[in-house]
């Protein structure tokens, strides 16, 4: 299928399309809200954060130029989506509408709605698939874990298909002890909240640039801003595999440092330098650090976002230590602009 | 009573009671220890005040993580009175540190050890052998509980020179890993001495290394004695190419032209003290069907559910809570990743819980920790 148009006209249509879908009043809108809760395993509000906050529907006119020009020109462009962030459908979409006028999409069998709905608000825009089948010349857009893409490059590697694979990765918040305030621990609450932790740029851990009582501090605000935030976005559910995480991280914690309740999650600060990613759900470790860029260097390939509530000086020495990762400011970690893939690390 | 004094008294009643001793209960033992923990280890206190546990029964005794290892000190001792410290498999790589498991003392190790790997090994009889160990040679202070104990095993049943020198526990006839793989002259070596003496061969190893053995065979035979036997334990964790249980047991009789009853697996942990053992070997006291682990009197496997860590209705799987009453200086209870299943008189062993659904971009701790 050929939507036509130029790459920028396409981009735009999709965009309109998820201005729509954004819209409470319209029906797609209400019929975003009522199929979403169903696959997406968030709550309602959980739903409608996301729609408000996290889906991109004002790029300036210099990012949409950024995004274009950050792919080639493909023949055709097939698209293999992810289930865990439903928003990311639309960027998704984006670059392969970016990079080929005629677009096939598969989307994930948890959470199937967002791509067809986009393509309800832009019909003919793209194609929803149920398998794709690129073919020389062609360009694949993947995002799933690293033993479906390892699967995709075993099978495309002796064709001429492009494949560009975006795998499992994780975020990181960096905050100054002199920084640790409430504020920022509102602002990295907003950063977990959406998508229940389970997206790569949600944040897993936090690093504040001091003492263990800094971080013991700021592990107890954050955990009084996320007990805040459940209750205007109650928590989604997990599964019988994310809660057994869930009951593991704290009980580890319980015994290796000092487990905070957080709402419906929980803040570990471990008692020893101890980076380990909080599993899905409202949690996250906190750790002090007096070298924060240091101490993230070992995950930097999987490090996919930092945000940040530090001085310029160590915001830079983090842009410089980790180039591939989105550097921002606390509270805008799940709103990267629509410059380009989210997560920009190489594959 | 002094810390240390308050831990040889309860060594030695764990002692007794894996001897058959004592008139104690396996819960009064176990409590006593979880009490005795408790009491010296701050840590797990906080376990025990966060679960809420009031410590007066022993299936409310928290169990610690199995990660709890990997990310903290799990003792009652200073680390100046460390006696050994074995070394949690684990990776580097993410910066983590590896995870140990200290001892103030060995001897409990030693002892329990020595009763049930005699009666899953060697048997009743006693019968010198030849005892030689698929694995590298230990490091000395040993830093690997396997290896620990697979030294124990040749230094107890075995203790004699392969070549007709002085007992070398060290020598490289031994331990037949190198850095060139499986050493499998010195491997024929060993099998032709037992064969002389008119002995059976006991060949320790790991899973992997059995794997690079029989690659390194292509199909030959070692000549083994009659009654031989493998003792194999552990998974693959990436170190080779991966062989089902079951055409890994196979294929392994086979090479040694034994029945497949004489593959006898074992479960450890770097975490417990205590090992589990099939009980196939015809000549030996344990008795059980191929595929299910035999727990020793002082050490109990309970399936629980991995969300409210409850035990599971019977003949359900769930992640192993394992008592065991060696660890009298570390953790009574060790909740493990490892899915089981009660069977007869004792467990299968069904895999690691899997972590949480592939979500394309999650990390989950078990990547991060394992």
């Amino acid at each position: 299928m050929s939507a036509g148009g130029d790459a920028r006209e396409r981009v735009c249509r999709l965009i309109e399309a998820a201005r729509v879908i954004r819209d409470p009043a319209s029906d797609l809108g209400r019929r975003a809200r009522r199929d979403l809760v169903q696959s997406t395993d968030l709550s309602a509000e959980g739903v409608e954060l996301a729609l408000r906050e996290c889906l991109e529907t004002a790029p300036t006119d210099a990012e949409l130029s950024e995004l274009l020009s950050s792919v080639g020109p493909a023949a055709r462009a097939h698209v293999i989506l992810p289930a865990n962030v439903f928003v990311a459908a639309h960027r998704a979409i984006a670059l392969a509408l970016a990079s080929s006028a005629s677009v096939a999409v598969k989307p994930s069998r948890r959470e199937p709605h967002f791509a067809r709905l986009l393509v309800l608000a832009a019909p003919g825009l793209f194609e929803v698939v149920p398998e794709i089948r690129p073919e020389a010349g062609d360009a694949l857009w993947a995002y799933g874990g690293d033993e479906t893409l390892d699967a995709l490059a075993t099978r495309f590697s002796a064709t001429r298909v492009s494949l560009f694979a975006r795998g499992p990765g994780f975020g990181a918040a960096v905050v100054d002890r002199a920084k640790a305030t409430r504020e920022a621990a509102r602002a990295l609450a907003a950063d977990i909240v959406p998508f229940e932790q389970r997206g790569c740029l949600s944040p897993a851990i936090a690093l504040v640039a001091g003492d263990a009582a800094d971080a013991l501090g700021f592990a107890k605000l954050l955990s009084s801003e996320l007990e805040a935030f459940a209750r205007d976005v109650p928590a989604g559910t997990l599964d019988a595999n994310e809660l057994a995480d869930v009951a593991r991280y704290r009980d580890a914690f319980s015994y290796a440092g000092t487990v905070i309740p957080a709402g419906p999650g929980w803040v570990a600060v471990p008692e020893e330098h101890r980076l380990v990613p909080a599993p899905a759900g409202r949690n996250l470790t906190v750790v002090a650090t007096s070298d924060p860029a240091r101490d993230l260097l070992p995950y930097a390939r999987q490090i996919t976002a930092l945000g940040v509530a530090a001085s310029a000086d160590l915001r830079t020495s983090l842009a410089a230590a980790f180039p591939d990762a989105r550097v921002s400011d606390l509270g805008r970690m799940q709103r990267p602009p629509f410059d380009g893939p989210a997560d920009r690390r190489p594959f | 009573m002094t810390l240390v004094a308050a831990s040889e008294a309860l060594h030695a009643r764990v002692r007794r009671f894996a001897s058959g001793e004592s008139d104690e209960s396996f819960d009064e033992l176990g409590l006593a220890l979880a009490r005795f923990q408790a009491a010296h280890n701050p840590r797990f206190a906080a376990l025990v005040k966060s679960r809420g546990a009031r410590l007066e029964a022993l299936h409310t005794v928290p169990a610690v993580p199995s990660e709890a290892f990997r990310l903290t000190r799990v003792a009652v001792h200073p680390p100046e009175l460390d006696r050994a410290r074995f070394l949690t498999s684990g990776t580097t790589t993410s910066g983590q540190a590896n995870g140990e498991h200290p001892f103030r003392t060995t001897s409990t190790y030693e002892t329990v050890a020595l009763l049930w790997g005699a009666r899953a090994l060697v048997g009743a009889e006693r019968q010198p052998r030849v005892v030689v160990s698929l694995a590298p040679t230990p490091a000395e202070p040993a830093r690997s509980s396997l290896g620990f104990m697979m030294e124990l095993f040749h230094n107890r049943w075995d203790g004699r020179s392969l070549d007709g020198g002085p007992y070398d526990p060290r020598s490289p006839e031994r331990w037949l890993v190198g850095r060139s793989g499986v050493d499998v002259p010195a491997l024929e070596r060993a099998a032709a001495t037992a064969r002389d003496r008119g002995e059976p061969l006991l060949v320790l190893s790991t899973a992997f290394a059995l794997v690079s053995l029989l690659d390194e065979l292509a199909g030959r035979r070692i000549e083994a004695p009659e009654r031989t036997a493998v003792m194999i334990t552990g998974g693959f964790k990436g170190r080779s190419r991966e062989v089902d249980r079951t055409t890994l047991r196979s294929s392994v009789a086979r090479a040694f032209s034994v029945p497949e009853t004489h593959v006898v697996a074992e479960y450890g942990m770097t975490e417990l003290s205590s090992q589990l053992y099939e009980g196939t070997l015809p000549w030996v006291e344990l008795r059980g069907e191929s595929d299910v682990l035999l727990e020793p009197p002082w050490l109990r496997v309970v399936p629980v559910d991995p969300i409210t860590l409850d035990p599971v209705a019977p003949g359900e799987v769930g992640i192993a809570r394992i008592v065991d009453l060696a660890n009298v200086d570390s953790a009574v209870a060790v909740q493990t990743e490892d899915l089981v299943r009660r069977k007869g008189a004792g467990v299968e062993l069904l895999g690691r819980r899997p972590g949480a659904r592939a979500r394309g971009c999650s990390l989950a701790l078990e990547a991060l920790l394992s």
